[in-house]
């Protein structure tokens, strides 16, 4: 009995010390920076929400880079869209991070700074040429040296507008707002015209909005965020203007982008943002809406429209490193990009793949049209969101844009607040 | 002689056989409790003391913490976040628990009757129990759009519209309403095995001295299932300081305008996962929360035996 109390004793000491062991310390066993070996052994690549549409493409990937390397094995795992940084982050902290990850910049920011994320600058530098330089570089992040995943398809979209709408506010439908300040005119007029039923916009103004509208979001050295200057209140107190005469959608506050794009698809709102992908959505759930669909330029004060950058991680503490750097550069190649493109309306990130037929001729339908645009815009566009603007971050402005918009402050105290909530956290991240 | 022997030997065969039992009684019992105890100790109580020890560091999700004594709750002093998060979970009891203590009873009252159909009803009200909190959401977050059924129906009848999902306090109380809804079918069959043990007597007793409906609810029914009454309150308010699924489906991840719904559960799920969660932060919150449901259980249940005295 005294031995079984003992080790009962010795249970519940563990218990309590071995969540204290995890102070402190870091699993720091793994792979190396060296790709130049054989490319060789089993490796984990994982996407993220890919299997549900593109089973066949991806499994045609694996067999060729396994036919090309035989003594490779690519185990495909994909995780849902919902959750994926919550799943990154538990396979992180687990020590079971997948070999291969698609991921975000935002991501990446976060394992790059654990030493999870393998420096591409050091490991890859051959394949960087094979990539648009912006591309390349929106792996990058500020405070760290090197470059911390394979650039893998872009994308962006234009702005929708339901034509019928504008025709019944008394606003010419040929004619869509060019520049912000047509925007807020016309959102105005929208809301007096329908009495405020009808809204323009769907959404608060989020981080890349700022961005677009010119207002420097972070410091030269990434280390604070300024988007609390003159221009950035200017912006905020325009949206403060459209919410109080209902042009900003009442529900706006606590919109989501699903939400937003719901309310366009019943003709709730006037215009939404959105990419190629959603046309067919419209042609096949809102048929009346389709038939009046305008289709227009992303509206920014810079010149440069938003882009959205998905990349190709290779886990630091792989230890087949020759292997993981040589399939996340197959699966980013302009070949495997380009044939990826013509499966769904997303845009490669290696050079000279937007000059290919497929993204400058026109047929005269409406999807190539709209990619044809957006593959000239993405020539010089940016990714507005700072790798380093955590989802705490975007919650923390997202609430004290609400307190502006509601009244309950200024624009300049809400955006003051925001960027001092946004530096702590910034501070904090380490 | 021989008879005396055997009987000897029996005696020390039984002895022995007791002795050996006496033995194994010790460790028996804990081995069948292992795997019970195994998973307890896995899930519940690892967990549990991580949390605490967590607590008292600044760890963050891919980042090792180290020991910063009571700065995570002194952090909580000053922030607003966990204070409107606080306010909201005690709002949701005091708005949640009187109506998931009554409304089941009288739910139950109605359907305890054996008549023809009744099942039907009984079904039907215990529904919302088995629905998806998910589908449930989503379902009264179409219905209370600004565009939805029921702004319809008032914008029919002349009321005109009503921000049930844009405004902060209509919000809550709509999260209130679907928590109180999807719960009445779950507490009334509680309720229904109570008042099958009230004895009929006592009711026509009741009547016999002239007592009427309501006063034999109230001087019969509610005595006879004080207890229960105890039990439903301890769950539902346990249960309501800790709501997550409803206010997080109808006011968003951002926890309505301005973050004004937020519960203390969200501030814990927004604040401690994604790559950039800052863990030790978000178990302070979990302490606050355990400590405040524990004290919940306390009171009601003390409460109850104070009445039952």
């Amino acid at each position: 009995m005294s031995v079984f109390r003992r080790a009962l004793a010795v249970a519940a000491v563990c218990a309590v010390l071995l969540p204290l062991s995890a102070c402190g310390s870091g699993d720091d066993s793994g792979g190396s920076t060296d790709a130049s070996g054989k490319v060789e052994g089993d490796i984990t690549f994982q996407t993220w929400n890919l299997r549900a549409n593109f089973k066949d493409y991806f499994e045609g990937v694996i067999a060729e880079f396994e036919k090309k390397y035989p003594d490779t094995h690519v185990k495909w795992i994909d995780q849902p869209a919902e959750g994926y940084a919550d799943k990154i982050s538990a396979d992180a902290a687990g020590g079971t991070l997948p070999d291969v990850v698609n991921v975000s910049p935002d991501l990446v920011a976060p394992l790059a700074k654990a030493g999870l994320a393998l420096d591409l600058d050091k490991a890859a530098a051959k394949y960087k040429k094979e990539y648009l330089a912006g591309a390349w570089a929106s792996h990058r992040i500020p405070g760290m040296t090197g470059t911390y995943a394979f650039p893998w398809y872009l994308n962006t979209g234009p702005l929708f507008y339901n034509k019928s709408l504008f025709k019944e506010a008394g606003l010419d439908p040929d004619q869509p707002p060019k520049t912000y300040d047509d925007l807020f005119a016309d959102a105005l007029r929208m809301a007096k015209e329908s009495d405020g039923k009808v809204a323009t916009l769907a959404n608060v103004p989020t981080i890349e909005d700022f961005g677009r509208y010119g207002v420097e979001l972070m410091n030269k050295e990434g280390t604070a965020f300024a988007f609390n200057d003159a221009k950035g209140v200017k912006l905020l107190t325009k949206y403060k203007e459209l919410y109080d005469a209902k042009a900003l959608d009442p529900q706006a506050l606590t919109a989501t982008p699903e939400s937003s794009g719901k309310k366009f698809l019943t003709e709730a709102v006037a215009m939404n943002p959105g990419s190629a992908l959603d046309l067919d959505n419209f042609k096949k759930q809102a048929p009346n809406l389709y038939k009046n669909i305008g289709i227009t330029d992303q509206i920014t004060s810079t010149g440069h429209v938003n882009m959205y950058v998905m990349g190709v991680m290779v886990n630091s503490k792989t230890k087949h490193t020759p292997a993981s750097v040589a399939f996340a550069h197959f699966v980013t190649d302009a070949e495997h990009q380009m044939s990826f493109a013509k499966k769904v309306a997303i845009f490669p990130s290696t050079a000279g793949s937007l000059d290919d037929p497929y993204f400058t001729k026109e047929d005269g339908t409406d999807e190539t049209r709209v990619r044809i645009a957006a593959a000239k815009s993405l020539k010089n566009a940016v990714n507005y969101t700072p790798v380093l603007f955590s989802e705490q971050m975007k919650t923390a402005l997202r609430n004290e844009v609400a307190k502006a918009l509601q009244g309950k402050e200024s624009p300049k105290a809400a955006l003051d607040n925001a960027v001092k909530q946004c530096d702590t956290l910034l501070q904090q991240q380490g | 002689m021989v008879s005396s022997t055997v009987t000897g030997v029996r005696r020390a065969e039984s002895v022995g056989r007791v002795r050996r039992v006496r033995r194994q009684l010790p460790t028996s019992p804990w081995l069948f409790a292992a795997p019970g105890l195994l998973i307890t100790g896995a899930f519940i109580l690892y967990p549990f003391v991580s949390t605490l020890v967590n607590a008292f560091t600044d760890r963050r999700t891919l980042i090792p913490g180290e020991f910063v004594g009571l700065a995570n709750f002194r952090e909580l002093l000053h922030d607003d976040m966990f204070w409107i998060g606080l306010r909201n979970s005690t709002l949701y009891v005091l708005g949640v628990v009187p109506a998931l203590v009554i409304l089941p009873l009288l739910l139950a009252l109605l359907v305890q009757k054996n008549i023809p159909g009744i099942t039907f009803f009984r079904s039907a009200f215990y529904t919302p129990v088995v629905a998806s909190i998910v589908v449930v959401g989503l379902i009264w977050v179409w219905l209370l759009d600004e565009r939805g059924l029921i702004n319809s129906l008032l914008e029919t009848v002349g009321i005109g519209r009503v921000g049930f999902l844009s405004d902060q306090w209509l919000l809550l109380l709509s999260a209130m309403a679907v928590t109180v809804w999807k719960g009445l079918g779950y507490y009334m069959i509680i309720y229904l095995a109570a008042l099958a043990n009230v004895p009929r007597e006592l009711h026509e007793a009741a009547a016999v001295d002239g007592a009427g409906a309501v006063r034999r609810f109230l001087t019969v029914t509610v005595p006879a299932v004080r207890s229960t009454m105890a039990l439903v309150g301890a769950l539902s308010s346990v249960a309501a300081f800790k709501v997550f699924s409803e206010v997080y489906l109808m006011a968003g991840p951002s926890g309505g305008p301005a973050g004004e719904d937020t519960t203390l559960v969200m501030l814990v799920q927004r604040t401690g996962t994604g790559l950039t969660g800052r863990v030790g932060y978000a178990s302070a919150i979990s302490v606050v929360v355990f400590v405040v449901t524990v004290a919940l259980m306390l009171l009601v249940l003390r409460t109850d035996r104070r009445g039952e005295s």
